[in-house]
């Protein structure tokens, strides 16, 4: 082994290796993933001399001076080693090194004490930008492209530029007469004021909704099985447009969706922004079907609360919080208990609907109405169940009758037939009427069983169960009196129960599991967030007793604390993204060891810093961006930086894209002269519905006329187990799953939906009848047509090509053909 | 160790980042035909190329097919008492029910199997039974997810998205994937039971509903666009290419829209190759009659499995055939919860014969040798009534089969109890199932993987083990 470490390690022949140079970087590209300082696998941690000293559970790693005594070598070598489990083997240099560095008595390394604390986790500094002057975006950007041998590209024309502003701010193109007039005004003044106008245009909270919604996961349906519609998720995807429009705080966008109601409960709209917690899928069947008791309802509950954790986690602190339900995280300093602790915090909550008032007084009062209700249920609840463990031979009797005629029922049901033949019309009727009159007589003998179980129940049980019921009667009577109320679907630790959906009222417990096994339960866990975040305190002090929206805005208040760097650094990032296509962290929901590390952390940090001390406005940060120019300039490519950096990660250029399936449909609609700018209120359904059992959506059999669908696509309801084929096409991401950045695919079946779906043939012949409308002559239509669509006026030769075109084959194919084109789906 | 495959792919993840790295650009799949995988050497070596999964939605009730219990019979109506308490999905236990149907040996393999099922019976040595399946979900939507995508949740990748995302595509002219749902409408869940979840969208099941006028969305233009003609349309092609082409050039090189540009030649070889396929007026008269496709009781699932065999051998990867619909009633998929005898006589009898005639077709044509057909269902039914003739859920053991491809036929593997109720030996998930067909197909399933949202996603979770037992 000596000798061929000295045979391949040429560098040992002239100095031995360095630790800080060498070795570190090969354990942290290859090692650290599991045997770092935070969660060291095995106990061991390759992060120091002293760690690789002290050793883990084989014993030292490293016996300095006598490489081949050394469990690391020893654990490395061969064509299959035990380490690293994944991957390749370290290769004979990499092995070679580390020999060396151990023989030459493995020096280095003292003085780093162990890892530095993970850059997502140390403490935002304002750094200043590397040159006084100018924009201090382009100066962090330059001075990086300088060190790499790149430099920036030059300003985009004035066509581009206006074009990009309108996808990136409203995902609607500019009108061609707002291009013409941008594209003359010669005021250096110009692009500025254009960025304002856009910026306070209600199509820019739209815009900006969407991809909020993607990564809250926000959906219409319930998914899972029998696919239930939420009729009442809406006024939040309202309330998220308009905070977007009115530049609300981020502190306040934050603390009001996680715990609005307990914030402000006078507020509805405090108590509509909590529908981001209700944002995700949930499971009718496992809670409204499935009994009190059951494994699998235990299971249900524990899956609903860990997509709160998650999506929670994911969207603010960009941590992946819901890797720790089973074991502390693997990559990152994560404890099972954090998580638990984080589960604990929506231990008193689920998803339903909920009822409020635009007038404060009626809002009150059903308030105070329904907490009394809420009260009443608690007290109800063990009385019920004392009334229901009553029995003796006549409740027996009265039950297995009362069952043999359900029996009966049910299958006089399934006797039932599709057909509709007279006779069978007629024999379906007379089953019809067997079977209410079944009913009716199973119903009066649950009565009858009823009262006989009350008389077996203690007196003063009985007169308490009584009074409660009495009390009910009044509550309801008196919640009837109020206005029809408004809904929203939130997070909600009380509602009318349905089915086997019962409101929590007061916090259920939650256990650390081991093994994230229901069956498994040990100590009950406290609401708290991550330990990892040192500078608070990572267990909330919730008394007992207290409402459980307290420790909801125990959490909120943990996130926006100006001390939590996480909560600062996720949101300057997915902001930066919105512009560039990709954020200065390549993994916006993920700002862990798993994660990508920012390209440029200290312009984060200062977009970041700026953002959380400037009073937490979004429209500010998106004005810094947009007037830098590093988001000005062009973005063709060039074949010398293009082998420096390919993936363009320290922008040397803009970054060319293409439109979201949002901004497709919206443009072509909007080109047509079609596109309806009505917002709020319920969404547009663009499927044939039925409201069955399992509810069916259809969207092959939807009558594109007979329905106005013409809303912008931030309107759509968005159906979770039947996506829309069109939208699907063209990358619009399941609501079941978080989404914090689209994928971007180019396919085959996208390109039938843009030659083929009904939207597309409807709208070519709108916008070739709107042609016919607005300009006399095939010269003034092409033109228009190249206008409407594409920003720009045809050059002379491309006109003639299409005026031909045009000629031949009529302006509804000439429409068909400028949709279909690249340069209408990509922004450069 | 080997690397997980992500990351051993330079090349294509240079081309991936071309354009700004939007989150994956097509070009580097389309330009190569081979999945991720396919560049790798050193997973298992292949035995099949193909699957087609045949899906009994709802859940099939192995106590009256091929799971076979003497003493369920012969303690015909007594209290059904397995020791322990036993939690059902709806109702309470009811007592011990004989299945309505009586059983036979079949094959050399003597394999005991129910009068439900003759056809498939006929071709028991060439079927592994798995009788140890549980299900960790005892409720419809995640138990079929489980089945479908290896989770419970909504969200995640179809085994045939992970196939075609793992080995690309066999073919330059259909999807890799295909999904054909039952004409009477969807599966618990939907198409989110071929969804590419994370993965990007051509991993995506293709979905096709034989039999409706439009099987395929937007393949060609609704009726009533009349102006789109034969030459419109190829006038059309022409000018937007001769655009495309003009547009890139002016903007210099970027994969993305030469990406684009090649999606309309694949598009346009689809259109020709889709109808063609799904045409079964070619068939003769002897293998439309094995499939029962002018029969109305198998109709429509007879169609689908041919269909299925026309796609596998044109060159799709993997093919999903769903037998029965939603939860709704009239019954119309496998939830026997009211009558047993009469539901599942109609499904079975819908399913029985094509399923057998699949096999013995693409035995005859030689593509059983590297196609795997795997029929399986989100779990299985109660020995006990519910009600008086029905079956409630259980998950606690039910049977998938496999055959075809590296499978070896006529033998059992895993067992139940004496009532078919819980897993006696070998218990088995979906994850084990999945990594025996990837296993099959050349794949490491622990070496397939995806990066979202923090995690190396895999189809088998952290779970999955090759059944060396049934391998050939």
């Amino acid at each position: 082994m000596r000798l061929l470490v000295a045979f391949l390690a040429v560098p040992s022949l002239f100095a031995a290796p360095s630790f800080e140079a060498d070795v570190l970087p090969l354990f942290e590209q290859r090692c650290q993933v599991c045997h770092n300082d935070s969660n060291p696998q095995a106990g061991l941690a390759l992060t120091s001399r002293a760690s690789l000293l002290k050793g883990g559970k084989g014993g030292p790693a490293i016996v300095p001076g006598d490489a081949s005594a050394s469990l690391l070598l020893a654990k490395t070598a061969g064509d299959k080693p035990a380490m690293p489990p994944v991957g390749e083997p370290l290769t004979a240099e990499q092995r070679a090194l580390l020999a060396a560095w151990i023989d030459a008595g493995a020096q280095g390394g003292e003085a780093a004490g162990g890892e530095q604390t993970w850059w997502s986790l140390r403490p935002i500094e304002r750094p200043a930008p590397p040159s006084a002057g100018g924009n201090p975006i382009d100066a962090f950007i330059q001075a990086t492209l300088a060190e790499k041998g790149l430099a920036a590209s030059p300003e985009a024309d004035r066509r581009t530029l206006i074009r990009r502003l309108y996808y990136d701010l409203h995902g609607l193109q500019p009108t061609p007469e707002e291009v013409r007039s941008f594209v003359a005004d010669e005021s250096p003044e110009a692009y500025e004021q254009l960025v304002d106008r856009l910026l306070a245009s209600p199509r820019y909270g739209e815009r900006q909704a969407r991809w909020w919604l993607d990564v809250a996961h926000y959906g219409e349906t319930h998914g899972y099985d029998k696919d239930k519609p939420r009729r009442n998720a809406w006024p939040y995807r309202d309330w998220v447009i308009r905070a977007f429009n009115d530049d609300k705080p981020y502190r306040d966008f934050v603390r009001e969706q996680i715990a609005g109601d307990a914030l402000r409960p006078d507020d509805p709209d405090a108590l509509i922004a909590t529908g981001f917690l209700a944002a995700g899928p949930w499971d009718f069947v496992g809670h409204a079907e499935l009994r009190e008791g059951t494994r699998d309802k235990r299971i249900a509950r524990l899956l609903d609360r860990d997509d709160m954790v998650m999506t929670v986690m994911s969207t603010f602190s960009s941590m992946t919080v819901h890797c720790a339900r089973c074991h502390n995280h693997k990559f990152d300093p994560i404890l099972q208990s954090d998580y638990y602790a984080v589960q604990a915090v929506f231990a008193g909550v689920d998803r339903a609907d909920r009822p409020f008032d635009r007038d404060p007084a009626t809002f009150r009062l059903r308030r105070e109405v329904r907490a009394r209700l809420a009260q009443n249920e608690l007290a109800l609840r063990p009385l019920q169940e004392a009334l229901a463990a009553q029995t003796n031979e006549g409740v027996e009797a009265l039950a297995a009758e009362a069952e043999e005629i359900r029996k009966a029922r049910t299958l006089l049901f399934h006797a039932k037939t599709a057909g509709e033949t007279p006779e069978q019309k007629a024999e379906n009727q007379r089953l019809d009427g067997e079977i209410e009159r079944m009913a009716a007589e199973a119903k009066k003998l649950d009565e009858e069983r009823n009262s006989l179980m009350r008389g077996l129940l203690p007196a003063a049980d009985r007169a308490e169960l009584e009074r409660l019921e009495q009390e009910r009667k009044e509550l309801i009577a008196r919640q009837k009196t109020l206005p029809e109320p408004e809904s929203v679907y939130a997070a909600a630790s009380y509602f009318d129960s349905f089915g086997k959906f019962e409101p929590a009222i007061e916090p259920r417990t939650v256990s650390v599991l081991a093994r994230g096994d229901v069956d498994s339960p040990l100590e009950p866990a406290v609401p708290g967030a991550l330990t990892a975040v040192k500078v608070l305190p990572a267990r909330f002090e919730v008394p007992d007793g207290a409402p459980e929206g307290e420790r909801r805005l125990a959490l909120a208040n943990w996130l926006v604390d100006e001390r939590n760097p996480l909560t600062w650094r996720s949101i300057a990032n997915r902001i930066w993204q919105t512009h560039f296509g990709r954020g200065l962290v390549g993994s916006p929901s993920d700002f862990g060891r798993m994660g990508e590390k920012p390209t440029h952390p200290e312009l984060l940090d200062w977009l970041a810093a700026g953002l959380r001390d400037s009073g937490g406005s979004l429209k500010s940060l998106h004005r810094r961006i947009l007037l830098s120019q590093t988001y000005r300039q062009q973005s063709a490519s060039r074949q010398d930086f293009a082998k420096i950096d390919a993936g363009n990660q320290f922008l040397w250029r803009q970054n060319r894209r293409r439109l979201d399936a949002e901004s497709v449909r919206d443009s072509v609609l909007q080109a047509a002269g079609r596109l309806d700018l009505t917002m709020y209120g319920p969404s547009d359904e663009h499927f044939f519905f039925i409201n069955d059992h399992s509810p069916v959506y259809d969207y092959a059999r939807f009558d594109i006329d007979a329905q106005p669908t013409q809303r912008r696509s931030i309107y759509r309801f968005l159906v979770r187990s039947v996506p829309d084929p069109f939208m699907e096409s063209l990358d619009c991401p399941d609501p079941s799953i978080l989404t914090p950045q689209r994928n971007v695919t180019l396919t085959a079946v996208q390109a039938l939906a843009m030659l083929n779906d009904p939207l597309l043939i409807e709208e070519s012949r709108n916008l070739a009848k709107r042609l016919r409308a607005e300009g006399e002559g095939l010269d003034a239509q092409v033109r228009r047509a190249v206008e409407l669509t594409l920003s720009r006026e045809p050059q002379p030769a491309e006109a003639k090509t299409l005026e031909r075109f045009a000629d031949e084959q009529g302006l509804e194919n000439l429409a068909r053909l400028l949709f279909n084109s690249n340069e209408f789906l990509f922004v450069d | 160790m080997r690397k997980p495959i992500h990351q051993s792919l330079s090349r294509r993840e240079l081309l991936w980042s071309w354009g700004g790295g939007l989150g994956g650009v097509a070009l580097a799949q389309m330009l190569g035909r081979e999945g991720l995988y396919a560049a790798s050497t050193n997973g298992p070596a292949p035995k099949a190329k193909r699957v087609v999964q045949l899906f009994m939605s709802g859940a099939a009730s192995q106590v009256d097919t091929f799971d076979y219990k003497p003493e369920v019979a012969r303690r015909n109506g007594q209290k059904f008492d397995p020791g322990g308490k036993v939690e059902l999905f709806q109702s309470d236990p009811g007592p011990i029910m004989a299945s309505p149907w009586d059983w036979k040996p079949y094959g050399q393999c003597g394999k005991m199997i129910s009068d439900l099922v003759p056809h498939i019976g006929s071709q028991a040595d060439r079927i592994a039974f798995l009788h140890a399946m549980v299900s960790k979900s005892n409720v419809h939507g995640p138990a079929t997810f489980l089945q479908s995508t290896g989770f419970v949740l909504p969200g995640y990748p179809s085994m045939g998205a992970w196939l075609s995302y793992g080995l690309g595509s066999m073919n330059d002219n259909l999807p890799t994937f295909v999904a054909l749902p039952d004409l009477r409408g969807f599966p618990p869940n939907g198409p989110g039971n071929w969804s590419a979840g994370f993965l990007p969208a051509q991993h995506q099941g293709t979905m096709i509903r034989v039999g409706r006028p439009q099987p395929i969305h937007d393949l060609f233009p609704p009726q009533g666009a009349g102006f789109v003609t034969p030459s419109s349309e190829k006038a059309t092609l022409a000018a937007l290419e001769e655009m495309n082409r003009a547009h890139l050039e002016a903007r210099g090189e970027d994969s993305q829209l030469e990406a684009r540009i090649q999606s309309y030649e694949m598009a346009a070889k689809l259109q020709l190759s889709a109808p063609e396929a799904l045409d079964i007026a070619s068939e003769s008269p002897a293998v439309r009659k094995l499939y029962g496709v002018d029969e109305p009781l198998t109709q429509d699932f007879g169609t689908r499995c041919l269909v299925a065999r026309r796609l596998l051998e044109r060159g799709v990867r993997f093919v999903q055939v769903w037998s029965g619909a939603d939860n709704g009633f009239p019954r119309r998929n496998w939830d026997s919860h009211e009558n047993i005898a009469k539901d599942h006589a109609q499904m079975a009898g819908e399913m029985d014969r094509p399923a057998a005639a699949l096999i013995q077709d693409l035995a005859a044509t030689g593509l059983l040798d590297d196609t795997i057909v795997y029929w399986t269902t989100e779990f299985g039914r109660m020995p006990c009534s519910q009600g008086s003739l029905g079956r409630d859920h259980n998950p606690f053991a039910f049977t998938s089969w496999l055959a075809g491809g590296g499978v070896r036929g006529g033998v059992s593997y895993g067992s139940s109890d004496e009532w078919s109720y819980k897993v006696a030996e070998n218990e088995t998930f979906g994850y084990d199932v999945h990594a025996t067909v990837l296993h099959l197909l050349g794949i490491d399933h622990q070496r397939l993987t995806y990066r979202h949202n923090g995690i190396d996603r895999r189809l088998t979770d952290v779970h999955g083990r090759v059944i060396d037992d049934i391998l050939a």
